[in-house]
């Protein structure tokens, strides 16, 4: 008995190691500013500043690169939310023969991968409607394309776990009308597939560089990529922030999920 | 022969005709969702396929022809072993690992952190992932220092951050937990009372996983295999990130081809070798989306 534990046992605390080094790599990075060349025991606990973050994160690149990310992640999410709540309600109340349908199309997204799409982004739309893609906001729609899989999900998975037919029809007949309806049985059940929908929607467009680098957006990814060259320690810095933003939001994600008795999943599944 | 029976009243012509709107007339409900990605998803990859079918400036081919041939084919044969390798050693350590939890399932805590963790890692990637193995096992990464402390010279034993060897280890950081949580519930799905019945007619341990356990797990094991193929496969940032753009994978060099169509006059080579990555991520995700019904079926 102890002997097969001890196997798994080393088999997560290698996995662990394997998770922890490189997050804990970067860190160093980001606040040691001591090269690796010079790093020993003497120096081991020199150097620990957090100036380079200071410059990166006050640097006029990084607010116009941050804000014009920050203002895709929201709009992403409402333009998502606003498309798909009507449109899986509708599904689940009135026409659930649409539901498969919809799944597919929902993973269509992964058939197509980030820089194939946007390959055929400038081949179908560079012509036809030039003045689009120069606008920074024409990345919103594709966005809400890419996070598709994850939000129909989020939703679907939400809207399947309770009897929402059943309920609509109880509430209609009891006479409460549409919007009480709306307001008193379809909303409340929704707020846990909102939730995680608009956190998975936000975390991929914060990480999403592909597509923002080919239509030469600058976005945060974008300033990452460009200050790797000119202030490396405060491009890493950024780059660890990102991972905890996004990690933060993935948890909140998997904590909302497992509280509800459902199995945590990857996103792709 | 089917037989069609109406009911209400009315003429024939007004029965017909409401039992058709009533038939299609809810369609018209997800009309803005479908033409929403008509727009933004299918016209962009309809236009991939178009260009793809023109011919190259100067050539008689069709550049989707053109693109499976030389250092193109050479590209996408390198994306194409580069996936399958981290796609394989990602399916056998993220087995190992989702059987480790499950044996130390009496733990407490231990799944959660794990399952937690796993979710997380799985949809890391990008730009921060490349530079976290940077800092890690670059040029002055703090690891390389620490090994050559130890007498073990990465660079000399041939690996390269931005290399095939390099990539495939920073990739396995999100293939890894991703096979985990593939493979958890399918582990869960093994139940006891087969194992129970397998030692109870004589099976040996050894027995019970060659006759029971995997050929059970197959078609899980499979299907992650193919998702995670996928998932590297349509990978770009990290490895770009990694390589300065430098890599040889399909999906960065598609870049050179996009930006560089004023001066190569060969943009149609980006649209066929794209055309040709929707094709294997189609293969890819229609057998994992077929092995996943398979396995379905038994975790049930």
């Amino acid at each position: 008995m102890t002997k097969r534990n001890s196997w798994a046992k080393i088999t997560l605390l290698l996995i662990g190691a394997f998770y922890a080094l490189p997050m804990l790599a970067m860190a160093r990075f980001s606040f040691q500013r001591m090269p690796v060349v010079k790093l020993g025991w003497s120096t081991l606990l020199d150097g620990w500043t957090i100036a380079p973050m200071v410059d990166a994160v006050t640097s006029a690149r990084f607010l116009q690169a941050s804000w014009l990310s920050l203002r895709l992640a929201l709009l992403t999410v409402i333009i998502s939310l606003a498309i798909l709540v009507p449109t899986t309600v509708y599904v689940h109340v009135r026409l659930i023969k649409a539901r498969a349908f919809i799944e597919f199309l929902s993973i269509l997204p992964y058939v197509v991968p980030p820089i194939a799409l946007v390959v055929g982004i400038s081949g179908a739309m560079r012509s036809t409607v030039p003045g689009f893609l120069s606008n920074p906001f024409s990345l919103t729609p594709f966005y809400v394309i890419i996070s598709l899989p994850f939000s129909f999900r989020s939703l679907d998975v939400g809207l399947s776990s309770i009897e929402l037919k059943t309920l609509v029809e109880a509430s209609r007949s009891l006479g409460a009308g549409w919007v009480r309806t709306v307001r008193s049985v379809i909303l409340p059940n929704l707020r846990v597939g909102v939730i995680n929908a608009s956190f998975l929607t936000f975390a991929v467009v914060l990480g999403e560089f592909t597509i923002a680098s080919l239509l030469l957006k600058f976005t945060l990814p974008a300033y990452m990529a460009e200050a790797q060259g000119n202030n490396p320690q405060g491009s890493f810095t950024v780059g660890l922030l990102l991972l905890v933003v996004s990690a933060s939001l993935l948890g909140v994600v998997n904590r909302v999920t497992r509280k509800r008795g459902q199995e945590v999943q990857a996103i792709f599944l | 022969m089917s037989i069609t029976v109406i009911k209400g009243g009315g003429t024939l012509y007004e029965r017909a005709s409401t039992s058709f709107f009533k038939r299609v007339l809810p369609w018209f409900g997800i009309l803005p969702f479908v033409i929403f990605v008509g727009i933004f998803l299918i016209w962009p990859s309809v236009s991939v396929f178009r260009s793809a079918l023109q011919s190259v400036d100067g050539a008689e081919k069709p550049a989707i022809l053109e693109a499976i041939s030389g250092q193109y084919l050479k590209s996408i044969l390198f994306s194409v072993r580069l996936s399958a390798i981290t796609a394989l050693i990602g399916m056998i350590i993220g087995t190992l690992v989702a059987l480790a939890i499950v044996s130390l399932d009496q733990m407490r805590g231990l799944r959660n952190w794990m399952v937690g963790y796993s979710a997380v890692a799985a949809n890391l990637g990008g730009i921060p992932l490349a530079f976290a193995f940077i800092a890690s096992l670059g040029m002055q990464g703090l690891y390389t220092k620490i090994l050559s402390v130890f007498g073990i010279n990465l660079s000399a034993m041939g690996f390269k951050i931005s290399d095939f060897s390099g990539i495939v280890l920073v990739y396995l950081y999100f293939q890894i937990p991703l096979m985990t949580l593939l493979m958890l519930p399918a582990i869960d799905g093994l139940k006891v009372t087969l194992r129970e019945a397998a030692a109870n007619l004589g099976a040996s341990q050894r027995q019970y996983w060659t006759n029971i356990g995997l050929p059970l797990l197959t078609p899980s094991l499979l299907g992650g295999f193919l998702l995670l193929f996928a998932n590297a496969f349509s990978a770009y940032a990290t490895a770009f990130a990694l390589s300065s753009g430098g890599t040889r994978l399909v999906s960065v060099q598609i870049r050179f081809y996009l930006q560089g169509n004023t001066i190569t006059g060969k943009s149609n080579l980006g649209y066929a070798l794209a055309a040709w990555m929707i094709i294997v991520m189609t293969l890819a995700m229609s057998g994992y989306l077929l092995l996943r019904r398979v396995s379905e079926k038994w975790q049930r």
